[in-house]
């Protein structure tokens, strides 16, 4: 019993994770119609810059500068790159967007090597908590909190602001936004910008915990978009229910049968797209678009 | 206009197809080679990738001071290099090219063993020598040994002997948990560990499996070592895996409650691991610092390395660099590229160049040298560069760690 607890505590922290790179890929797609295969990117940029910083500096400023970094990249692919592939048939932003993912894993390669690195997590941290009957690392708790709060404010932002509202009314209908006149356009280099700045800070506040090599990215990517897709392209509660299930599945098959849990993914991925094509709390109209 | 054939083209002909076809290919022309091209089939991504880089790193070193001194047998040594991305497929794929496109004779690398037994089968099919370089599971010269396929790195079965028998009498009764990557190393690694200590008494608390490659998250694994509370803890990870897996068994205090051994160990993997590797235990084949102290051949190659590229080899690289002087030799003894001479050459002539005298058992083309039982250090004592990773504990004798042949699978082929 006590081990089951423990996966399931372990499920929600991998979760979280998912949780925080799946947002910013479901927003992007939801108002972007992009899907983004260089947000793995994003996590390792962030990483790597979190880093240099957290060696250089300090670790508080490492949490500061990522975020930063990515959303100036991602800003200025929005604009040099991406843009003109918006409108685009999917294969050729599929095809744009690994592109990038492969040149910016190469790059990141060929400046830090391909060597696992790792900062050291506050000394603060660095013990464990007790949460009833088991201990747990207290950095892990520490960073599951901090994506939840992160999660609030991102939920905040869509509802509550008129960015959001554009974010909402763009993931129904696109055109119509336009053609009453939302600024379609602005908010979508705000919400890349945004999904952007959630991977790279998730990457720098994840290294304690998993190190980063020039591929990790793309390791968290791949299950994110797995999670993207069972809870329902462009749902952000959907992102959040998806994260959780995938987390807690991976995690509790791993205390199951370990090697299995890569596969079990993917198995309940096509279950869900067997049985509820848009995703758990997806829309429909997405799908048809 | 009708082309006539005339019989002196027939019999040249058909000379040329026999000879191609019995004759094993290109040795028969004797026409004289001035370059002899060496594949080079590593990873330079993927978890193994920093271990196939500083193979790399040797190979060049061996191939440039070879080159310098007039090649192998007067001819100019060239490589065709490719990366495995520690995968087998791909290993394949590069060694079929490189046979193929580029005429390479030789193939040598494979940092895991998954690669080096599917580059060993294709090497066997197409008679190239394959000189397996750090590959640590037994199939390489065990279940799937071949008579083209040379491995001188120790295998599992001489690590879990040598790791057994220096800490059999400290921990040998205790409860020992297991984390173990799930392919033919890990399994090799398992069944060779449990085979020898649960017989003096260590009871096996639990043997959990790991995705291969590139987990990134161990801790439900670990998560159930720590609810377990085991005496000794073996992580059967290499390369990024083992990295992340003893940093992550570090967070769960693992490192302080258990004793933990990690079945093989290279330079780059205690640097990754940095303290958390201090007190750890496991064997390596070769450690630059010991070996160096201990024998001229040795030297001069931590010499050069260091000087060329300012830090000293890991014990991957070592047999890399071994692996290229030891086909040298047997060349140069065979007096030919025939795979069958230098095969010859190889399962029965006894050579020196990094550690003590050693050779290839004819058997099964097992290399039989000495292991090292060593013990992670301090970061704060590990030396400028940071390679300085462990103290030697034991040094286990090839002969008396090797499997026994008589409890091997491999039936080796006649050529």
């Amino acid at each position: 019993m006590e081990a089951v607890f423990q996966a399931m505590l372990g499920g929600l922290v991998l979760g979280l994770i998912y949780i925080a790179i799946a947002v910013g890929l479901t927003i992007i797609f939801g108002t972007l119609r992009l899907v983004n295969f260089a947000h793995g990117a994003f996590y390792a940029i962030g990483a790597y810059v979190g880093l240099v910083i957290a060696q250089h500096i300090g670790l508080v400023w490492a949490f500061v500068a990522a975020p930063i970094a990515v959303t100036v990249f991602a800003v200025l692919l929005d604009r040099l790159v991406l843009r003109s592939f918006y409108d685009k048939e999917p294969t050729s932003q599929l095809l744009v967007t690994f592109g990038i993912a492969l040149v910016v894993e190469e790059t990141l390669r060929l400046i830090f090597g391909s060597t696992t690195q790792q900062y050291v997590m506050p000394l603060a941290l660095q013990g464990s908590a007790t949460i009833g009957p088991i201990e747990y690392p207290a950095y892990r708790l520490f960073f599951a909190g901090g994506v939840i709060v992160m999660l609030v404010l991102v939920w905040l932002f869509i509802e509550r602001t008129n960015y959001g509202l554009i974010v909402r009314a763009g993931v129904r209908d696109r055109i119509m936004v336009q053609l009453l006149g939302g600024n379609i356009r602005r908010a979508s280099t705000v919400v890349f910008a945004l999904g952007g700045a959630i991977a790279g800070l998730v990457g720098a506040a994840a290294t304690p915990i998993y190190g980063i090599d020039p591929g990790t990215g793309f390791a968290f990517l791949v299950p994110s978009f797995v999670v993207v897709v069972v809870g329902g392209l462009g749902s952000f509660w959907g992102a959040v229910l998806g994260g959780l299930l995938i987390g807690e599945l991976q995690s509790l098959t791993n205390l199951a049968y370990a090697p299995a849990s890569n596969v079990v993914i993917y198995l309940c991925m096509a279950l869900v797209l067997l049985l509820r094509p848009q995703g758990l709390l997806g829309e429909s109209e997405v799908i048809k678009q | 206009m009708k082309q006539t054939l005339s019989r002196g083209r027939f019999v040249a002909g058909t000379a040329g197809t026999v000879a191609l076809t019995f004759g094993g290919g290109r040795y028969v022309i004797a026409a004289p080679t001035k370059d002899i091209t060496i594949g080079l089939d590593v990873p330079l991504s993927g978890p193994y990738a920093d271990q196939g880089q500083d193979q790399l790193r040797a190979y060049h070193l061996a191939i440039e001071e070879i080159n310098a001194k007039g090649g192998i047998m007067g001819m100019n040594v060239k490589t065709s290099e490719g990366d495995d991305q520690t995968k087998p497929g791909v290993a394949t794929e590069n060694a079929q090219r490189m046979i193929e496109r580029d005429g390479a004779v030789m193939i040598t690398g494979g940092s895991s063993t998954g690669t080096a037994v599917a580059v060993s089968g294709l090497c066997q099919q197409k008679n190239v020598i394959f000189m397996a370089a750090l590959t640590h599971g037994d199939e390489t010269t065990n279940q799937n040994c071949h008579k083209h396929t040379f491995r001188r790195y120790n295998d599992a079965y001489m690590s879990a002997q040598s790791l057994a028998r220096t800490l059999v009498s400290k921990y040998g009764t205790g409860k020992w948990f297991y984390i173990t990557a799930d392919y033919a190393w890990g399994h090799s690694v398992y069944d060779n560990i449990t085979a020898v200590v649960e017989p003096k008494g260590a009871k096996t608390v639990k043997n959990v499996l790991t995705p291969f490659p590139g987990t990134k998250d161990f801790s439900p694994m670990l998560q159930q070592a720590q609810a377990a509370k085991p005496d000794v803890l073996v992580l059967t990870e290499f390369g990024a895996d083992m990295v992340t897996c003893l940093n992550q068994a570090a967070q769960f205090g693992l490192t302080k409650s258990t004793k933990i051994l990690v079945p093989l160990v290279d330079e780059y993997m205690a640097k990754g691991t940095k303290d958390n590797f201090d007190n750890v235990v496991s064997t390596a084949p070769f450690y630059w610092k010991y070996h160096a102290a201990k024998y001229p051949g040795a030297k001069k190659f931590v010499d050069a390395f260091t000087k060329k590229y300012g830090f000293p080899p890991s014990n991957g690289a070592e047999t890399a660099y071994a692996d290229i002087y030891i086909y040298k030799m047997a060349v140069e003894k065979a007096g030919s590229i025939d795979p069958a001479k230098v095969i010859n050459v190889l399962e029965t002539t006894k050579f020196q160049f990094t550690k003590e005298q050693e050779w290839y058992r004819k058997e099964d083309h097992q290399g039989v040298n000495s292991c090292l039982v060593v013990e992670g250090i301090p970061e704060a004592q590990r030396g400028a560069n940071g390679f300085e990773y462990a103290r030697v504990l034991e040094v286990h004798d090839g002969e008396s760690v090797v499997a026994p042949l008589s409890s091997l699978s491999c039936k080796m082929e006649s050529a």
